[in-house]
Parts: C-alpha cells; structure tokens; sequence
C-alpha cells in the first residue's frame, strides 16, 4: 500500500509537469487551425509558419480517408462557441458549406492577388490554392485507354471501372459537379449506368488508385496526387486528363481552401496565417512535396508529373453551385450507394 | 451518512459525466432552428430498406463475431484459467495483446499478411485474388473483429473460473470427474459471464466503423457516420443513430435477465479454500501446441508483420521525430485518465457491490451502456455540452479528453471494482465499523490495502483503454494536442507505410512496458 501510495504521487507530479510542458505560456501568440488536408503535408507547412512568425500554431488534423468525422463536423458542433482560426479545407465544397451555414467570415488576403477568381469566393468567405485535379488513374496494361468520366458507363469498359464512395470527399464533388454541368437528368441516367455497367465502389480515392496500381481494375478517377504517389512508386499506372476534346465538359479541379472562421478567438493571427497559406511559397512546396498540388498563382512550376493549370481544360463550375447541388443530390446519392 | 452521501455523489458525477452529453445530444435532435422538431426521425422512418439491409449487416456481423469469439474464446479461458497448462500466464498476457491495439491497426496489420502483395499471397499466388476477395467484405470483417475482441471473452472467462466457489466444484468432484464437474457445475456457474462477454463482443463489433469502412462492408454505423461526415447533420445523425441505441438496449436488457438471475452464487466466495485445477496429463502437451499454434496465427503473425513493415531504425527515429508529443501525451493522458477511473470507479463498483442504494442497478446499466456507444456519438455529446464559453477552461484542455475516458469506460472499473469487492469478508469491513473507525477510515485501511493488487489490475485495464482510444480523443482532442492513435489514424492519409508502420510498434510496446513492469510487481507480492 505504502509503495502504491508512493508510485501513485510519483505518477500524478509526471503527468503534471508533462501537461505544463505541453501548453503554450500565457504571452505566447497562438493561432488554431482545423485542417482537412492530409497532415502528412500539412504539418510542415505549419511548422514552417511557426517558424518564420513565432505564432504558435495548434492544429486539429483530419483527412478525406478519414471521413472528415473531425475538423467539420467540430466547427459545426463548436459554431456557438469559435475555437479554430482559420479552417484549411482541402476542397472548396466544403468552405461553401460552412458560408452557407454562417461559420466563416469573409477576408480577402493580399496573398491571393493572381489566383484566378473562379477559384475563390467573390466576398472573400474562402480562397482556393495548391489544387488537385480529379484524373484518370489507368493500369500501364490497359490499351486503347479511357479518355472521358463516361468510359465509367462504356459497355467496353463493363466491370473493369472502380470508383471511390461517392458519398465521401472530392467524389461527391465530381458528381456533385457532374450534375450541375449536365443537368439532374443526365446525372441520374450517369448513375444509374455506373451500376448498369458494374462499376465497383472502393472506400477511398486512395483504395481506387491502390486496385488500379494491383491491376484488379483497368481504370479510376482519383485525386491527382494519388495518381502522382503511386507514379513516383514506380508503380505501373498512368494518368489521363479526361474529357479534354472540345466538346466535353473538362476536368474537375479542386483546390484547397483557405477560411477564416467567424469569431475567432485570434482573428489577427488567423489572417497572417490565411497569408501564409496563399502565398506563392506554400504554394510552391506544396508542388514540390509528395502532396503533388497544382500552383494557382501563375509563374509556379508544377510537379513534374502534371500539367500547369493553364494547360488544363479545366471543367467550368461554380463551386457554390456544386455545393448546393451536393446537398441536394445526398438522397441520389445515399440510394446508389445502398441499393 | 458519509458513506451514502459520497456514493451517491459519485453516481451523480456518472450521470453529469456520461449520460448528461447523451441526453443533450439527444434533446438537440429535436430542436432545428430553435423549434421542437421530428424532422430527422421522419426522415429515418421514410427512408426506406436501405436501412434494415444496413441493419441485418451489421446484427449478421455482429452475431458471426461474437459466434466465434464465445466459441474459441470460452474453451481457451477454461485452458488458461482452470488447467495445469504449462506457461498460461504468459499465453494470458499473448492472447490478450490484441485486445490492447486498435481493431484498424490489427486490420492494416492482417492486410500485409494475406492483401495483395501480403506475405500469404508471396507465398500462394494461386489463392491471393480468392484470399484478399474473402479478406474484404463480411468474411474478412468477422476474421478481424474476432481476433480483436476475442480476449474479451477469454479474460472474462478466466476471470469468472476465479469466483466460482471451489467448495462446489470439490463436491462434485467427489462423484464425478472434471468433464462432468465443468458441465454440471463450472460451465452452469460462468454462464453469466459467457452471455455477457458474448454480448459485450456484440455490441462493440456493432458500433464498430473502422474495420467495416477499411475492408468495404456497409455496415449500419455507416449510416451514422455519413450523417456526420457528408451531411454535416447533427439531427439526423442522432435519429440515425436511435437503432442502434435501441439494440444495444435490448441487448443489456437480455444480459442484465440472464446475469443476474445467477450471480449471487458467484457472490458466495468462500475463503481460506484452494481453488482446484484440472491436471491434463497426457494431454498437456497436444493442448500446449494447440494454444501455441492459435497465439503464433492470431497474435504473432499480424504482429510479426507490423514490425517487417518497419524493419529498420530510422523508421522508428522518423517515429519519433514525428510523434513524440503525441506519444507523451498519450502516455500523460492515459495515466490520468486510468487514475482518475481507478478512484471513481472505486465508488461505482462499491455501489453495485453494496446493492444498498435502490439505483445501484442503474450504474451499473449505465455505465455498461456507455461503454457500448460509438466513441464518436460520446464525443459530439461531449461537445454539446462542455462548449460553451463558461466551460473553456474544460473544453479547451485535455479535461475534455479525459471526461470522455471516464464516460466511455467507465464500466471497466466499476465491474473490476464489484468483483474485487467480492472477495473481500464482509466481516472485516463491519469489524472495523464495530471498533468505531468511520467508513473512509474503514476503506483506507481495510479494504484498500485488500484490495490493492485488485485496484493496481483496475488501473491496468484502464489505461490500456484510455491508450488506445480513437473515437472520442478524434472528436474531442484539443488543438495542438491529438494522441498517438489519433496521429496513426491522420497520417494513414498518404503516410509512409514504413512510418506508420513504426508508430504501431510504439503504441503496442508503450501499452505493453507498464503491464510488463506491473506483472513483475505483482508477482513479488502475495496473493489476496
């Protein structure tokens, strides 16, 4: 019992000097930001701000693959009482999302001169940079190749096509997308022909490349920088832009977005933050880094791997359209994937 | 009066800390724009068969994994609990290890043996493609479950085997052999903890979203998840999540019948007699390979292959440049939160152990009602209640973190406690009552010191939960602050499999280095 006693106040004086240690002291400047891109190449972008400010950064990290079960839903349940700063969505349906449901407020960074305004919001609610393209994924094998979304309900193709869950992520953008280019009809007749034609769901964009990589699938529309990582894995896969001819709708790009949350307990510390995320240097590593994002701001080099924006024939959406439409297709949705 | 006052302060701290945020998440799901509203649950009850397919998903890989988990789980107790089996602590200790990692980690960990590319597949290309098909879907999703959970059943077992009165088992033995004493005597007498072990089982792999969502089974929980992660809808995620509140319900409701018809005779321990073990003679050894066999697949196997996926040791620097917060943290929070489960828990087992208090039944439900609800549902609770700016100095703390601990595990502490409590004289505690010592005086030193090796087990079990918890510290963890299984979880995300690979190392050997160092205390010690 005595030693007991003894290993229980040795315990108790660890774990406070340990919770000491861990937080910031009281003159400290602090900046919360929630993050939705892989943190894997988010943190170092923040340690880099930490860095060159001294502003302490405190992060909330979450992922696509993880369902965003995270850093959204809390800004949501938190909106009454603001913890974050700044959220770092790593799409831009997802900004629109919290505009409409009045968690951000608008600021326009001096950072974002040059991105191109389809790629932000006119008030300022967020700002999009360091963009993925939603592309073809296609086994090195595969011959004649996909060139368009529509190969997903080829006859041709029946079978060999893999698609993550639309009900995630930047897959519910595209269709989301989808549908607002095309009309309710034709994207309704689109889903019902992935079925028609066996098109299997995978958990993640991730998985998607994975089973295209291992050869289980001929072809998947993925995020650019899960094309460009099995790519750099030597991996036997290639990637096609699809929908590129003249009289097709382009390719979906999907940015990251920059928002600074309303009534952030550091709003001044927030916007440096915004800064530093749309300025061309963040955009410039995150090209360079495994992340693989495609510049917005002219003049950057992308990854070796893929196009300059401006060589993309980029599908033209407005993405408060596509958010809208997300939610209004859910039920589509949610009976596609169940039935 | 100071005995019923504290006990009863205690179970209101239960109420405030575990069912308060429940019932606020609850209460919200009725109120839309600040009207009362049945919107979301109109809008489960119109949405059709999807749902029920959901639903049969999930109670059919429910009842597979619990199936197996008895099955294999119930005879493997009675072989480390009741047998002269050689070295069955130490297969305890093996076969309990996959309870102490997260399921999706024991999922990743069964990927590199048997996925495509996996060890299996090297070795028999002609089955992979059938191997990793079965792997991902309902076959695989029970084959991972059931390794994972399947210690639940063989400690409980054990466990139980412990309080069965010996003075039964010795009479049977006087007119019957074992075999006949375990079917007639043993078995009948555990059968309580075999239906609970079996309905714990069932009612973790129903709240489960982590396997189910990595080897691509819809499962029902899906449903709830989506509700939070694609439509942003609080409403309807509680509505969505009401079936399976109900289930889990009716679940405890059939345990709590069956259980407690039977416990008092559990209750009746008899001191000063040996417990009588079953000599296996000539099959000592056959059993031993068996058991051997089992541990090498189920533990070693999936273990061996983490550790290759990081076989050198730059990948565990890499670790540990990368995490070592999230590592201390984890470590910190987990001590405080085993701590703090330890002394709580104390006073929650001591109620349900006294039965003096009429509600000491609802405790104990409720704690075991937590214990079953998806750590993301506690989590979004928690924030309905504790974000408001009057409670920052919770919210914005690892306090959060820790209040989620203790509401989900609550259970663990409070039924240790119980059973510890147990074997414990009566006697003593009103010897010391009837010497005029106060009954904090009597507990500080008469029961404490008796039930000291018990408690150190309590806190084991506790921080070994708290250590591995995802869904509430991936809810509720402050900024700047995540623990290690929320980093393995968020560098999943196009980390380095290598790198991840490593941090699973670290979370299994930081959880197994106390239990290590603790069996090694206890067993200078004497028994109680």
């Amino acid at each position: 019992m005595k030693y007991a006693s003894w290993i229980a106040l040795v315990l108790v004086v660890a774990a406070s000097i340990a919770l000491w240690h861990f937080y910031p002291s009281a003159g400290t400047q602090t900046v919360v930001v929630y993050v939705s891109h892989d943190q894997v190449f988010s943190e170092p972008i923040l340690k880099d701000f930490e860095k060159d400010t001294g502003i302490k950064v405190l992060a909330v990290y979450d992922t696509e693959e993880t369902k965003s079960t995270g850093a959204m839903n809390r800004l949501i349940a938190e909106k009454s009482n603001p913890q974050a700063d700044v959220y770092w969505a790593n799409e831009p349906v997802r900004a629109e999302v919290l505009r409409q449901q009045h968690i951000s407020a608008p600021y326009v960074s001096p950072s974002a001169a040059g991105i191109p305004d389809t790629f932000r919001d006119p008030d300022g609610y967020w700002t999009g940079f360091a963009a993925r393209a939603r592309l073809l994924i296609v086994h090195t094998g595969v011959d004649p190749r996909p060139t368009s979304v529509l190969s997903y309900t080829d006859p041709n193709w029946r079978g060999k096509a893999v698609i993550a869950n639309p009900l995630f992520g930047t897959t519910t953008d595209q269709i989301a997308a989808l549908f607002s280019v095309w009309g309710d009809d034709r994207g309704n007749s689109f889903m019902r022909g992935l079925h028609a034609n066996d098109v299997k769901i995978s958990p993640s964009n991730g998985d998607s490349a994975d089973l295209v990589a291992r050869g289980e699938f001929a072809f998947s529309l993925v995020d650019s920088d899960d094309a460009v990582n099995r790519m750099k894995q030597h991996q036997p896969v290639d990637l096609v832009y699809p929908d590129q001819a003249a009289d097709e709708v382009g390719c979906l790009i999907v940015p990251n977005a920059a928002v600074l949350i309303a009534g952030a307990p550091h709003p001044e510390a927030g916007k440096k933050l915004l800064d530093y995320l749309l300025s061309n240097d963040t955009e410039r590593k995150l090209a360079l880094s495994d992340a693989a994002q495609i510049p917005l701001h002219p003049g950057i080099t992308p990854p070796p791997q893929l196009k300059p924006i401006e060589s993309i024939k980029v599908m033209k959406v407005n993405y408060a359209d596509v958010a809208a439409k997300l939610q209004a297709i859910q039920p589509v949705l949610k009976a596609w994937v169940g039935s | 009066m100071q005995k019923r006052l504290t006990l009863i302060a205690a179970a209101v701290l239960l109420v405030v800390i575990g069912l308060l945020p429940v019932l606020m998440m609850v209460a919200n799901s009725f109120v839309v724009d600040g009207v009362f509203s049945v919107a979301a649950y109109r809008a489960l009850l119109a949405s059709g068969k999807q749902q029920w397919v959901l639903m049969g998903h999930s109670l059919s890989l429910s009842l597979g994994v619990a199936f197996f988990a008895t099955t294999v789980g119930v005879p493997l107790g009675l072989l480390l609990g009741k047998t002269d089996l050689p070295f069955r602590r130490t297969f305890t200790i093996l076969l309990a290890v996959p309870l102490l990692i997260p399921p999706y980690v024991i999922a990743v960990a069964w990927f590199a043996v048997i996925g495509a590319g996996g060890w299996i597949t090297r070795l028999l290309p002609a089955i992979s493609h059938h191997l990793s098909w079965a792997f991902f879907g309902l076959y695989g999703c029970i084959a991972v479950l059931f390794t994972a959970f399947v210690p639940i059943v063989i400690l409980l077992t054990i466990a139980y085997l412990g309080a069965v009165n010996p003075r039964l088992e010795a009479a049977g033995r006087l007119v019957s052999g074992w075999p006949g004493v375990l079917r007639r005597i043993t078995l009948p007498l555990i059968a309580p903890a075999i239906v609970f072990a079996a309905v714990l089982v069932f009612l973790l792999t129903l709240g489960e979203v982590g396997v189910p969502t990595y080897l691509r089974y819809s499962v029902y929980p899906v449903e709830t998840l989506t509700q939070f992660a694609a439509f942003y809808d609080f409403s309807a995620a509680t509505a969505a999540a009401i079936p399976l509140l109900i289930v889990t319900l009716a679940m405890l409701t059939l345990e709590y019948g069956l259980l407690h018809k039977q416990v008092s005779e559990l209750a009746n321990v008899t001191f000063g007699v040996s417990r009588a073990q079953i000599e296996l003679g000539r099959w000592k050894f056959p059993l031993l390979a068996v058991v051997l066999i089992w541990a090498l697949i189920t533990v070693a196997l999936p273990l061996a292959a983490l550790v290759a996926e990081a076989p050198s040791l730059t990948a565990y620097a890499e670790a540990f440049s990368r995490a070592s917060d999230s590592i201390l943290r984890s470590l910190v929070f987990a001590v405080i939160g085993a701590s703090l489960l330890t002394v709580l828990g104390f006073f929650w087992g001591y109620i349900v152990h006294d039965r003096t208090l009429p509600f000491w039944r609802g405790v104990d439900a409720l704690a075991l009602f937590l214990f079953t609800l998806p750590g993301t549902v506690i989590g979004i609770g928690l924030i309905s209640l504790w974000n408001t700016p009057v409670t920052n100095l919770v919210y914005r703390t690892p306090a959060i973190i820790i209040l989620g601990y203790l509401a989900q595990y609550a259970v663990l502490p409070t039924r240790m406690t119980s059973g510890i409590l147990e074997r414990i004289p009566p006697s003593l505690e009103r010897a010391a009552r009837l010497c005029g010592a106060d009954w904090f005086m009597t507990l500080r030193h008469i029961v404490a010191p008796l039930a000291i090796r018990g408690l150190i087990a309590v806190w084991i079990v506790s921080y070994v939960f708290c250590l591995r918890d995802l869904g509430i510290s991936m809810v509720v963890y402050p900024p700047g602050s995540d623990t290690l299984p929320v980093r393995i979880l968020t560098l999943m995300a196009n980390g380095a499999p290598t790198l991840l690979a490593a941090l699973c190392v670290i979370l299994v050997a930081i959880t197994l280095l106390p239990l290590a160092a603790a069996a090694l205390w206890l067993r200078r010690k004497s028994p109680l």
